[in-house]
């Protein structure tokens, strides 16, 4: 009982946030999702850029990230997370409030290790979306975009909202 | 078993690791891998759910340490590629891990892992990924956890 009523709370809370928000542009929405997701913020993600389908985050270099002691490289698993936010990014700035997207796989692999102390881009590209999916491509770089640490690929169910 | 690295110096020794509280502990299946829940780890506020980022970089720990636990080195083994499904919302709550070996080669290490939650039995979370040995155990390893055929 106390559950359904803590649940039915929070999603009133959620719709009144989604109607607070409903006027603005994508692209407002999607900068959100960088500044305001907890582990976004934990890890000190800084958006960069968005259009329709596209996004790009920086993570910027930081000793607690670093996967080992004494190689100042950033950890790989950091930089999944940025991907997998980088590509939910790509999807928000496309649907805004539309959609409420989740990640369904997301496969990361690692070219090279980042530069030592470096920070590192992730760019994400939301290549086909169904009804229900998208489908994206990303890739992560320290100093050049061609010369990526690592690529990914990912399909992401959309939850879109129904259009009132 | 006895020359077992000791897992909470490995863990201790990446500081991504350690930011994310993660502890391992060893049993008779292997190492269990506890990521504690904390605010922070948070990717989606309205559900509540923990960041998808988080489980992997979690999931990824458990497979290095597995390695890590039976081929008995403290050299941490490299990703080459890791790749991950979501079965359910984790939610801000323990979650837990283990990784099982289902290859150990001279170079290449296939591992796959789960992470739950309440119920071992109902995953929240899937990987597979390839890792890369450290050239010290080259041809060294046993490989007590691979799976023939």
């Amino acid at each position: 009982m106390t559950g359904d009523r803590t649940k039915a709370t929070t999603e009133g809370a959620a719709s009144a946030m989604l109607d607070a928000v409903a006027g603005w542009p994508a692209e407002k929405m999607a900068s959100l999702m960088v500044e305001s997701t907890p582990y976004s913020v934990a890890l000190g993600f800084r958006y960069v850029s968005s259009s329709p389908g596209f996004g790009s985050i920086m993570l910027p270099w930081r000793a607690d990230l670093v996967g080992l002691d004494g190689t100042d490289i950033l950890a790989s698993g950091a930089v999944t997370a940025l991907i997998d936010h980088t590509c939910g990014l790509a999807i928000m700035a496309y649907f805004g409030t539309r959609a409420a997207p989740a990640t369904l796989d997301l496969r990361v692999d690692h070219m090279r290790p980042a530069a030592a102390g470096a920070s590192v881009i992730a760019s994400a590209h939301c290549y086909k979306v169904t009804r229900s999916i998208a489908f994206l491509r990303a890739e992560a770089w320290d100093v050049s975009r061609d010369d990526p640490v690592a690529t990914a690929q990912a399909a992401f169910t959309l939850n879109r909202r129904e259009t009132r | 078993m006895s020359d077992a690295p000791d897992l909470n110096r490995l863990l201790a020794g990446s500081p991504f690791a350690l930011y994310l509280a993660i502890e391992a502990t060893v049993d008779a299946v292997g190492v269990l891998a506890t990521l504690p829940a904390r605010d922070s780890l948070v990717g989606n506020v309205s559900l509540p759910a923990l960041h998808g980022g988080a489980i992997a970089a979690f999931l990824e720990i458990a497979c290095l340490l597995q390695i890590a636990h039976e081929t008995g080195t403290a050299i941490p083994a490299r990703t080459i590629d890791f790749s991950v499904e979501y079965l359910w919302p984790a939610r801000p709550e323990a979650t837990f891990a283990r990784a099982r070996i289902r290859r150990l080669g001279r170079r290449v290490a296939t591992v796959h892992a789960e992470a739950w939650q309440r119920d071992v039995n109902a995953p929240v979370c899937l990987a597979q990924c390839h890792l890369r040995l450290p050239s010290r155990v080259t041809g060294a390893a046993t490989g007590t956890g691979t799976v023939t055929g």
